[in-house]
Formats: C-alpha cells, sequence, structure tokens
C-alpha cells in the first residue's frame, strides 16, 4: 500500500508555507501568560522610589515612615541590595573600553532621572505606590551632563568617580587612503547627523515574578525578558547560586524590540527580595518608569562625508560618531553595542575602498542606552544614503542609480567591507531593482515632477543597507563581550509517549517561534507540524541558550532544530528499520508515520516509541543500548552568520502650511534567504518599517537641561498609530540561499534599519527645490517648520 | 500609576452632588467622564478626599432642539452622543466636525461636554466650539443655577469660574442664522491627540454680503479665544489679511508638541483654511 | 485607609459582587478580584487601549473607569468573544488575517473593533485605521488588523 493520495509528502512541506500561527487561539482569546497575569500565593507587589535627580550625591536616606506604613511589609535600599547581591558589570575585551558597575538601587549616588533608589515591598501595588510618598530622601546636587560633547571634555565633571573619564569606549577604523580619495572628489557631501534618541516601548512594560523555595533554595524568576539564558547565568553569579538553582522563565512576552534584552536592576531586586523574605514577589513597570528607565536606544551624532567621482563612484568616506549611551555601561551589551555598530555598518552594501571613521560612546546623566530593534545601522544608513543622496544632488544622478553604480555585484561576493565586515553572498542589486520596478519609480518620478510643478512637495526615498544576521561564535554581536552569542542549543525528544518536544534556548516575544521552529522541526522529522510541542524562554529546557535578539531566532533556532530534528529521525529510522525490517536507507517519514518506501509497512512514531521505551523486546537490548531514547541535543553555529540585504523606498508628501508628512507609498524588497513562513516574514517587515517610521517622523526621547525625562508619558512619546502607518508592500527575494543550516538568514531588525533612512531622504528630495537636507531625526512639523523658514530667509 | 485613595459618592441629583461638594468644603471634585481626571489621578499629579461621582444624575445627558435653531445640550451628554446627534448635524456641523477629531471611540463614550469644559483644556475641542458657538454654561451651585457666556468661562489653561462647589449642568447653544458657512481645521501630529493648534470659523452671508464671522482658536492661547482682529480683518479685508491676523490673536506657548513660532505659523495657515472653507459653504 | 464599596457587576454575564476601594480600577478589579487577565494593562493613561473592553456595550478604557463606576454595569471582556477552542468570527479574522503578534495590544483591539463593528459604517480602510487609532500596536504595523476588521466588516455587511 502506498502512503493516501490526498496527503503530498513532497518536500518541502511546510517550510515556506503559511501555516497559522498557534499562539493566536490563547492570545486572541485572553489565555495568554504575561508576566503580569502570574500569581501566587501571598505574593508581594514591589514599588520603587526612583531619583527625581539626574546627578546628585545621596545624603540621607529615612524609609521609617514608609515601613510603618499599614501593609508595607519591608523597604530595601541600595545598602540593603549591596548586602544580598553581589555587584556586577558588563566588561569587554575591547580596547580603550570602562566598565562601570550598576548598583541595582543606587548607592550613595544617583545619575539619572529614574534611576531606583528604594524598593517598597507592599500586599498591593496600590499600597507600595503610597508608601513611596512617606520615603525620606536628601540629595546634593552635582553637575549635570546631559550634552555628550561637554561630557567627553577632559576637564568635565565624571560620572564615575573610579574612571579615568566619561568616553566608556572609543574606536577607530580606517581603511585605504581617504585623503587622497578627497582630494581626487568630483564632489563631496557631508555635514553633522543626528539621530535622537528613542526608547522602544514595548505595550507590554517590563515585568518580574520572582520566587524563593527556601526548601530547595530554588530562586524562580519570571520575567519579560528576551534573554532569560543571560540572566539565568548572571544572576547565578550575583547571588552565588548554582545555575540548576536558578530558572528564568519568560513566558508569553508582549514584545521585545531589544527593549528586553538586558539584565534590568528591577529583575535583580526582585530577586533578591523573594530569597530574602521567602516570599513571592512582583513588580510590572508603569509606562512612566517604562519610558524612564528601559534601555534607550540610539542617540548619535554623526559628522560624515562622502566623496564621489563624476560617474557617482564613491572615493571615500568619513565619519566620527558621538554616541551618548547614558549612566552606566548596559548589561550585557556594553556601551559599545550601539555606537561602534554605527561605525562597522556604515559602509553598508556598497563598494567603499577609503574609509576612516572614529566613535566615541560617552557616558551622560541619562537612561542607560542598549540595544533597539536594528541597534546602530538605522544610523548608519541613515548617514550612509544621506550622504549618497546629498552626493548624487551635486553630480545631477538620479538616487536609484548612484546606488545601482555601487551597490556590490552579484560577482563580488563574499565581499569584505570597508569596516572589515565580510557580506556572504546577498542579492543587492536584485532587491535595488525589484523595489523601483515594484513601486514604479520611473513612473513616480514623472509624477513628482508634474506634482512639483504644481507647487506640491512630493518626494521619492530610497535606502539599501546590509546586516548581518544570524552571528555566530566568529564576531561577538558586540565587540569584545565576556559571554558567547555565537551558538543555540536545541533538543528534540521523542517521550514514551510519542510526544515530540522542541527545546530551545531562544524566548518568543510575538515573533510567532512557537509555529516557525515548529514547521522547521516537523518538516525534517517527517510528522505534523500540530504534533510537535514546542519549549522557549525557559533555562531549565536547555544548558545553555542566550535568547532572542539581533535577527538571530531563524538563523540559530531553524539551524539547530534541524540539526537536533536530523539527529533523531537517524534514530527513528535505525529502530523503525529493525521494526519494519527493511534497510534503513528504505525507511522514509511523514505525517507522523515510518514507512518502508514503495510497501504498505508502516507504523506510527507513536508507536514506534512505545516499542522502544515501554514494549520490552521489540528492539533488542544491544539496539536500545545504542540508541539510548528518541532524543537529540544539538548546538548549532552558524560561526559568520550571513547577509541580509533589502531595498527601501517610498513615496511622501508634505503639507506646505502645516509640515506634516504624509506617506503614500511604502515598499520593502529583502533577502531573507529561505521563508519559513510568509505570513510572519511580512508582519516582520510591517512592524519593522512602523517602527522606523516612529523613528523617522515622531519618536523621541528629550531630556531638558537639568536631565529631567520630559517624555515620561505616551501623550509627550508619541508613537504612530494606525493612521500614520501605511499599507506597505513587501517583496521576498530568494536569491542564493546561503550557507547557514536550512539556508535562513534573519529578518527581525530590517524594517527599523531601512525605515528612517527611506522616509528622510524622501523628505529630503521633497524639499530639495529649497535646498533642504534633513540631518537631524525625527522630521517633527515643528523642526520641518524651522528648516523651511530658514531656507525661505536665505 | 495606581491613584492615591480616596472616597466615593455617587449622587443621584444635582442637589446632591452640589450638597457633597459644599460639605467637603471645596476639597471634593466633580468626576464626570474621568477621561482626563482619570489618567491625573494615576499619575497622582491630582489628588483629593472625595470624588463626586454625577454619572448616576438623571436627566443631564439630553440633547433639546430650541426654538432659536439652537440646542440645549445636557452635561452628562457623552462626546460619542454629540459626534452621533442628527441635530447637532444639523444645526451646528461645525460641532459635528470638530467631535470627529475628539480623541477616540472609548474616549468619546465616556467623555461628557460638561466634563470637557469643565477642565478647560486650551487644546480642546469642545471649549473652543463654546467660545465660537457663544454658549451659554450653566453652572448649578449652592444658591441655584447661573448662565456664564463662554467667552467668561475659561480663565487659564485648566481653570475655570466655576466655584469648587459648582457644576456643569447644561450647555446652550444660540442658534445659526441662516446661510452661516463654518469651517473647522485642527492639527495634531498623531490621530485624536490634543491639538497642537486648532482654528474655527463661522461666516454669516446675507444676500451675498458677509454680515458676521467669528473665529475661535485652540492650542494658541491660554485658553479656547476669539480671533477677533483676525474677525475685523476678514470683514475689512479678506481672508490673507484674516490669516495674517490670526498670528496676533494666537499668543500660543512653547512645548514638546510645538514651538509658539511653529504654532503661529498654523495659526495663519489654518485660519485661511477655515476661511476658505466657511466662505465656500457659506455660497452654497 | 478609606471606606470599601459594595458593588455588583455583571462581568460577561455573570454577576460579581464584592467590597473594593473606590480607587480600584476596573482593570485591576477585573484582573486581580475576577482572574480575567486577558484584560492587559499597557499605559494606565488612556493613550494605549490596551485595557479597553465593554460596559453596557460602549468600549472605555478599563484604566480610566473605577471599578465603583461598573456598579450594576454590565462589562464584557475579551473572555467573552469566543475561547481557545472556538473563536469567535472576529478573534477568527485577527487569526486568519496574522492581525496579532506578541498578542499584548490584541484584546484592546478585539473589543475596540467590536464596537466599531456595531457603531460605524466602516465604508473605507481610512475609516477603519480612524476607529483603531486610539489603540496602538508596536508589532504589526497595523496593516493586518487593518485586514482583518475589514475581513469581519464585510462579513457585517454580508458581503
Amino acid at each position: 500500500m502506498s502512503p493516501p493520495d490526498d496527503i503530498d509528502l513532497t518536500r518541502p512541506q511546510f517550510i515556506g508555507a503559511k501555516v497559522m500561527r498557534r499562539e493566536d487561539p490563547r492570545l486572541l482569546a485572553g489565555e495568554g501568560n504575561y508576566v503580569a497575569d502570574i500569581k501566587r500565593h501571598g505574593m508581594l507587589h514591589i514599588a520603587f522610589r526612583r531619583s527625581d535627580h539626574a546627578h546628585a550625591l545621596i545624603t540621607n536616606v529615612d524609609v521609617s515612615a514608609a515601613q510603618a506604613m499599614e501593609g508595607v511589609v519591608a523597604v530595601y535600599t541600595g545598602a540593603d541590595i549591596t548586602r544580598l547581591a553581589n555587584p556586577y558589570q558588563a566588561t569587554s575585551r575591547m580596547k580603550n573600553y570602562q566598565a562601570t558597575f550598576i548598583p541595582p538601587l543606587a548607592v550613595d549616588k544617583v545619575r539619572y532621572v529614574g534611576e531606583a533608589v528604594v524598593a517598597v515591598v507592599a500586599i498591593s501595588r496600590y499600597v507600595a505606590e503610597d508608601a513611596l510618598a512617606l520615603v525620606e530622601l536628601e540629595y546634593e546636587s552635582l553637575a549635570v551632563l546631559v550634552d555628550p560633547e561637554e561630557a567627553l571634555k577632559p576637564d568635565a565633571p565624571k560620572l564615575h568617580d573610579d574612571l579615568e573619564s566619561n568616553i566608556l569606549a572609543a574606536r577607530e577604523f580606517a581603511r585605504g587612503e581617504v585623503a587622497e580619495a578627497f582630494a581626487d572628489a568630483a564632489a563631496t557631501a557631508g555635514g553633522r547627523f543626528h539621530f535622537t534618541r528613542t526608547t522602544p516601548v514595548t505595550i507590554e512594560a517590563r515585568a518580574s515574578v520572582a520566587e524563593y523555595d527556601k526548601g530547595t533554595r530554588t530562586l524562580t524568576l519570571h520575567c519579560t525578558t528576551q534573554i532569560p539564558g543571560i540572566v539565568r547565568d548572571k544572576l547565578s553569579e550575583i547571588f552565588d547560586l548554582p545555575g540548576p538553582r536558578i530558572r528564568v522563565i519568560a513566558p508569553d512576552v508582549g514584545g521585545g524590540f531589544g527593549g528586553k534584552t538586558s539584565l534590568y536592576s528591577e529583575e535583580i531586586v526582585a530577586c533578591a527580595i523573594a530569597r530574602d523574605l521567602g516570599k513571592p514577589v512582583k513588580w510590572v513597570s508603569d509606562r512612566m518608569e517604562d519610558l524612564m528607565t528601559t534601555g534607550n536606544a540610539f542617540d548619535e551624532i554623526v559628522d560624515a562625508e562622502i566623496a564621489v567621482a563624476e560617474d557617482g563612484r564613491i572615493l571615500g568616506v568619513k565619519a566620527d560618531v558621538i554616541g551618548d549611551v547614558g549612566a552606566y555601561s548596559i548589561y550585557p551589551w556594553t556601551a559599545t553595542i550601539e555606537p561602534v555598530q554605527v561605525v562597522s555598518f556604515l559602509p553598508g552594501p556598497y563598494r567603499i575602498a577609503n574609509y576612516a571613521a572614529r566613535v566615541r560612546a560617552v557616558a551622560t546623566n541619562k537612561t542607560l542606552t542598549g540595544a533597539y530593534r536594528g541597534v546602530g545601522r538605522p544610523i548608519s544608513v541613515f548617514v550612509m544614503d544621506r550622504l549618497l543622496d546629498m552626493a548624487a544632488r551635486k553630480i545631477g544622478m538620479d538616487p536609484a542609480e548612484i546606488r545601482r553604480r555601487n551597490l556590490v555585484n552579484d560577482d563580488e561576493f563574499p565581499y569584505k567591507a570597508a569596516s572589515g565586515l565580510v557580506w556572504d553572498k546577498s542579492a543587492f542589486q536584485a532587491c535595488l531593482r525589484e523595489a523601483a520596478d515594484g513601486i514604479g519609480y520611473d513612473e513616480l518620478r514623472r509624477e513628482q515632477a508634474a506634482a512639483r510643478a504644481d507647487g506640491r512637495w512630493v518626494g521619492i526615498g530610497v535606502a539599501c543597507y546590509a546586516e548581518l544576521t544570524g552571528v555566530g561564535s566568529r564576531i561577538a554581536v558586540a565587540p569584545g563581550m565576556p559571554i558567547n552569542t555565537g551558538t543555540e542549543t536545541c533538543n528534540v525528544a521523542i517521550d514514551s509517549t510519542g510526544a515530540v518536544t522542541a527545546s530551545f534556548g531562544l524566548a518568543s516575544q510575538g515573533q510567532g517561534m512557537e509555529t516557525t521552529l515548529a514547521q522547521v522541526v516537523a518538516e525534517e522529522l517527517g510528522v505534523k507540524v500540530e504534533d510537535v510541542d514546542i519549549v522557549l524562554g525557559d533555562t531549565a529546557s536547555v544548558s545553555h541558550g542566550t535568547g532572542t535578539y539581533a535577527s538571530r531566532g531563524a538563523v540559530f533556532g531553524g539551524g539547530a532544530g534541524i540539526l537536533a530534528a536530523k539527529a533523531v529521525h537517524e534514530k527513528i529510522v535505525r529502530v523503525a528499520g529493525h521494526l519494519l525490517e527493511a534497510a534503513v536507507e528504505d525507511i522514509e517519514t511523514g505525517n507522523g508515520d515510518v514507512r518502508v518506501k514503495g510497501t504498505d509497512k508502516s507504523m506510527t512514531i507513536r508507536d514506534l516509541a512505545r516499542a522502544l521505551y515501554s514494549d520490552m523486546g521489540r528492539v533488542p537490548k544491544d539496539m536500545r543500548d545504542e540508541i539510548d531514547n528518541l532524543e537529540a541535543t544539538k548546538v548549532y553555529d552558524p560561526f559568520f552568520g550571513t547577509t541580509t540585504s533589502a531595498s527601501h523606498m517610498c513615496l511622501i508628501e508634505v503639507d506646505p502650511e502645516t509640515y506634516k508628512v504624509e506617506i503614500k507609498r511604502y515598499i520593502v524588497v529583502e533577502d531573507c534567504g529561505r521563508v519559513i513562513n510568509p505570513l510572519i516574514a511580512d508582519g516582520q517587515a510591517h512592524g519593522g518599517v512602523a517602527q522606523g517610521i516612529g523613528v523617522a517622523l515622531m519618536e523621541e526621547v528629550i531630556h531638558d537641561k537639568t536631565g529631567q525625562v520630559l517624555t515620561a508619558s505616551l501623550v509627550d512619546y508619541v508613537v504612530p498609530s494606525a493612521v500614520e502607518i501605511p499599507s506597505i508592500d513587501v517583496v521576498h527575494v530568494e536569491a542564493e540561499l546561503p550557507g547557514t543550516v536550512g539556508g535562513f538568514r534573519g529578518l527581525g531588525e530590517g524594517g527599523t534599519i531601512g525605515a528612517p533612512a527611506c522616509i528622510a531622504n524622501a523628505i529630503s528630495d521633497a524639499l530639495s527645490p529649497l535646498g533642504i537636507e534633513i540631518m537631524e531625526i525625527p522630521a517633527t512639523p515643528e523642526r520641518l517648520f524651522r528648516l523651511v523658514e530658514a531656507a525661505k530667509a536665505d | 500609576m495606581k491613584p492615591a485613595p480616596f472616597d466615593y459618592v455617587r449622587a443621584s441629583s444635582v442637589e446632591e452632588a452640589v450638597a457633597a461638594l459644599a460639605a467637603s468644603n471645596g476639597d471634593a471634585k466633580v468626576l464626570a467622564g474621568g477621561q482626563s481626571l482619570v489618567p491625573m489621578l494615576n499619575f497622582r499629579v491630582v489628588d483629593a478626599p472625595l470624588f463626586v461621582d454625577i454619572n448616576g444624575i438623571e436627566g443631564l445627558d439630553l440633547i433639546e432642539e430650541k426654538e432659536d435653531g439652537g440646542l440645549r445640550i445636557g452635561a452628562l451628554t457623552r462626546h460619542f452622543a454629540l459626534e452621533t446627534s442628527v441635530s447637532v448635524r444639523d444645526r451646528f456641523p461645525v460641532l459635528h466636525e470638530a467631535m470627529k477629531h475628539v480623541a477616540h471611540l472609548a474616549i468619546r463614550n465616556r467623555g461628557t461636554i460638561g466634563g470637557s469644559l469643565s477642565h478647560a483644556d486650551p487644546a480642546a475641542e469642545l471649549p473652543m466650539m463654546a467660545v465660537l458657538l457663544d454658549a451659554k454654561i450653566v453652572a448649578a451651585g449652592p444658591d441655584g443655577e447661573r448662565e456664564i457666556p463662554a467667552g467668561d468661562f475659561f480663565t487659564a489653561p485648566l481653570t475655570t469660574v466655576l466655584a469648587p462647589d459648582e457644576i456643569v449642568v447644561a450647555v446652550d447653544l444660540p442658534g445659526l442664522p441662516a446661510v452661516t458657512g463654518w469651517g473647522f481645521e485642527e492639527f495634531a501630529q498623531r490621530r485624536g491627540d490634543f491639538a497642537v493648534a486648532g482654528v474655527a470659523a463661522l461666516v454669516t452671508r446675507e444676500g451675498g454680503t458677509v454680515t458676521n464671522t467669528r473665529i475661535a482658536l485652540m492650542g494658541l492661547h491660554d485658553t479656547p479665544v476669539r480671533a477677533r482682529s483676525a474677525e475685523a480683518a476678514f470683514g475689512e479685508s479678506g481672508i490673507e489679511a484674516a490669516a495674517v491676523a490670526a498670528r496676533q490673536d494666537a499668543d500660543p506657548m512653547n512645548d514638546l508638541h510645538g514651538s509658539a513660532d511653529y504654532r503661529r505659523h498654523l495659526a495663519e495657515a489654518l485660519t485661511r483654511r477655515v476661511l476658505t472653507a466657511a466662505l465656500e459653504r457659506a455660497a452654497q | 485607609m478609606t471606606a470599601k464599596i459594595s458593588i455588583t457587576v455583571t462581568v460577561n454575564g455573570t454577576a460579581q459582587a464584592a467590597d473594593v476601594e473606590p480607587r480600584l480600577l476596573l482593570a485591576d478589579f477585573l484582573r486581580e478580584n475576577l482572574d480575567l487577565t486577558g484584560t492587559h494593562v499597557g499605559c494606565e493613561h488612556g493613550i494605549c487601549g490596551a485595557c479597553t473592553v465593554l460596559m453596557n456595550g460602549d468600549s472605555v478604557r478599563s484604566c480610566l473607569t473605577f471599578a465603583v463606576q461598573a456598579d450594576g454595569a454590565e462589562v464584557e471582556t475579551v473572555e467573552s468573544l469566543g475561547s481557545i477552542d472556538e473563536l469567535g468570527p472576529l478573534q477568527q479574522a485577527f487569526r486568519e488575517k496574522h492581525a496579532l503578534q506578541c498578542g499584548f495590544c490584541t484584546p484592546g483591539m478585539l473589543m475596540t473593533a467590536t464596537d466599531m463593528l456595531r457603531k460605524y459604517p466602516l465604508e473605507t480602510d481610512d475609516d477603519i485605521r480612524d476607529g483603531l487609532s486610539g489603540n496602538i500596536c508596536r508589532c504589526t504595523g497595523y496593516q493586518n488588523i487593518v485586514a482583518a476588521v475589514r475581513s469581519a466588516a464585510d462579513k457585517r455587511d454580508g458581503k
């Protein structure tokens, strides 16, 4: 009997299919399990009294009145936490890097507004907040540093007395002969670019529930983290507890975007208190806390210049980057991650022989900066693609054409970029071509000319980028970091009930990895997608794993999943060979069955599991000794990682009276390798672009001169609604699959990397009759108004 | 972000509400729709020992047509009811238009006209509409009711002439002359946000001549105001002159959402737009 | 400590009696007192819309409503729209159109959309975007949410 006709076992069966997400029913029915939903008997609630000073000595802390309030169980100060938790810092082997200790509660000194100073533990969050007002704090103000250019001066007051200066990291890159390149140029262009500070704004703010089991001396932290493994490993050191006695679980998490990829003070404080009191404790960030304390992003000043030849060839690029990294060097990524990425990715997908860049990461009295979707690269692309447009304007060349002439060609891969990064083959040129075709570039240019003749400000934006995704052990995600982000683990197990479980060190924050990883494992194993259970975000499930960040989920999870599933598949085939009395080469799996090809001999994998585990006698002892079980753990290391590239194009119009920017068309053409699930891949591009639009047009964390955060509500920190975001066309180019296991490239961050540059270019294009170049974003109506007023005054 | 403790009383009549407010010696506050108040309570920037909830008072959510072509609107009329009222649409199309800009459905389902006027946000639509439409605001206190012209009602941002023991019970909108065209424009960076600036205009024509012009501004002053010099300039010299004059009527502040200069620029641009629209509609 | 007040709220068809502090937000009442954690809290100042529920049939922010104000009212939460095993039509449309990623804004989106679908014709996608503009989503870029509501509106209209 041959397999039933109605089941197509042609591979790929699941990879590439629009499989509906298995996460959805529970999330749609309100049955998700987010950290804030967790309840425990006797659970207490934490609220933090936070600093309202940006830089000050703490001269007195009096918690007696708060302590005495009805409903308050305990109050902890920085000194208390120092006794309960070992100090920690984000170290790095990078030269010219200075680490800072990050006190979970401030001790002696506060360094930014919002820094936690005192933790109140009470019977409810309401009561805990009541008690905050009774905490008495006295401060002695210190000079506040909000301007990074002031902070890097040799005579600037220091944020950290034990460091040499406020420059937490400095690095230089150089290739070729930059001075000569500029001397030979037909045109040069450039200036000072400013990419302001933003914050991720996950709709679920950060939260922790910590429990300590006194009997087993085990600490369990349910946490909104993207990096449960990294958190577990560090908590082990901070609390002197071995790994098995710390379990970090990230259940359903409401968005991450990088904001949840760092170890946060509140997580440590919650654990310290749970252990100290022996009671479960919960902390749920409110929105004000979130806007003041979750790792901020970007915030760079870049002085950059480009030199081009008459034919548009890039001759050289120079850049000097000052990154405002905030008060401490964030764990684990360090203060280097954002600004160093700016310079290492600045040459982008372009052929640049001569490049010189310098970067300095400067501490200021502001919230720490950390990872946020794109990390550094939104700035690299903003600067590089703005430079290209500015140069193109000078030599009278079309923006798409100057890119075509400079993008690395298909026959030039692998290409070593000017900063030393190596691009494996990716469809740089094809993405540009298809984006132009998709949006109807030439026609849009004609329409633009007509609109311009009517006095309308219509602009077309183009931006191209390349990013390294699934970065393996050869390169660290952040330079010199002491943790390994270059591998990921998967365990695939078929248990004695015949059920398949695949466990990963990854964690999901909405990317749909329960679905996509099930697709990958089911494909390899020959079972149904719905029969694969996926375990994510639980440090008890694999011995090592770091989490989900840096567009690595598909590459690492897909790769490790395939390797582990393959290994289990081999075991299945060997056992099946015995049970079905056939040669292993003749065994195939599919739909949860094992079959002998071309015969009617088959059995279910479930029956095979029973035969191996339970029905003693069906599988001989020597084979059982050899096979052990239907389980395999594999670690995948993509070593270099792989290149994802894309071209974005858009059409915008600026209202000449209100200066509002309307995005009328937007297209993304990306090469993210083999697409596991097109629904999910498109959704990542939509969401990424939407965040990029927010960054380009409205989102900005603003501090005043005294370091107060003026954008501490969603009224003042404006993120886009459905009205401000257009429909986005997404096209996937699967040109040539990369060498990663499974052929996957990462795709989480791309939308946010390309969109700010694309929109800034479009606005500059629209306003080019006035000679306006967008050098600072967000390009709010206010900023555009000032630019136009200044241009008119000239 | 949880509110501080407070006591709560639900009033079932205006008298009961006023009595409860009066008994608190000015410390109690009124809770109507709560859409502006509760955020401030959650941020703990406002608190009070007692909140008097007036949502249960019967008869305050009416929209009544008056013989002069006007409307009496009860203080507890929800924004959604105003937005969808046929009487409002037919008699005050400018108000109908403005309501579409008020926040979002869930806010409009709860927010009330009395609450919005009492809250007196200078960048909100309803206070500006009250000023534009020459509304009479009816307030009840321990000594009974009094009528306050909208132009006298707002004294500063989030401040009105209401005494601590007075509540708004109704708003009277006098009817508009026939052949009155209208224009409404508001600018906010995100849909539904408070306006960075907004301008509304009414232009009345009789036999081809403009006989009356009213222009009101929001987000451009510390209270909603009539743009008197723009109104005058329009009568004398037309739209361009009025638009330029509106800059002078504006006395905006600098904040995160816009500088005073940009807001003045918007005053001019939006005045131009609303007058153009109003004139066109008055010609129909 | 202020005096607690006895309330009875009909939530998803079941009368629920409780003594609550006047300051207790409806969102916390639903989540903490009734264990209906499908209603999410995202900003507590009325901007994000994650906590949207229906009160007497109208969508409201449960973070801007006190539980005492719901005394005697009918409240419907996301849990009323369908179950894991049997999603309601709007939930099903969200699933089919991939209109959710992290799912945190989703209950608020669903409750807002439920109210919109009852109150507005939603002739154009711009109308849908306008109606959703008080609910912030950071994952989807809104496009698929708009598509899901469009699909539900078309079904409503017999298209």
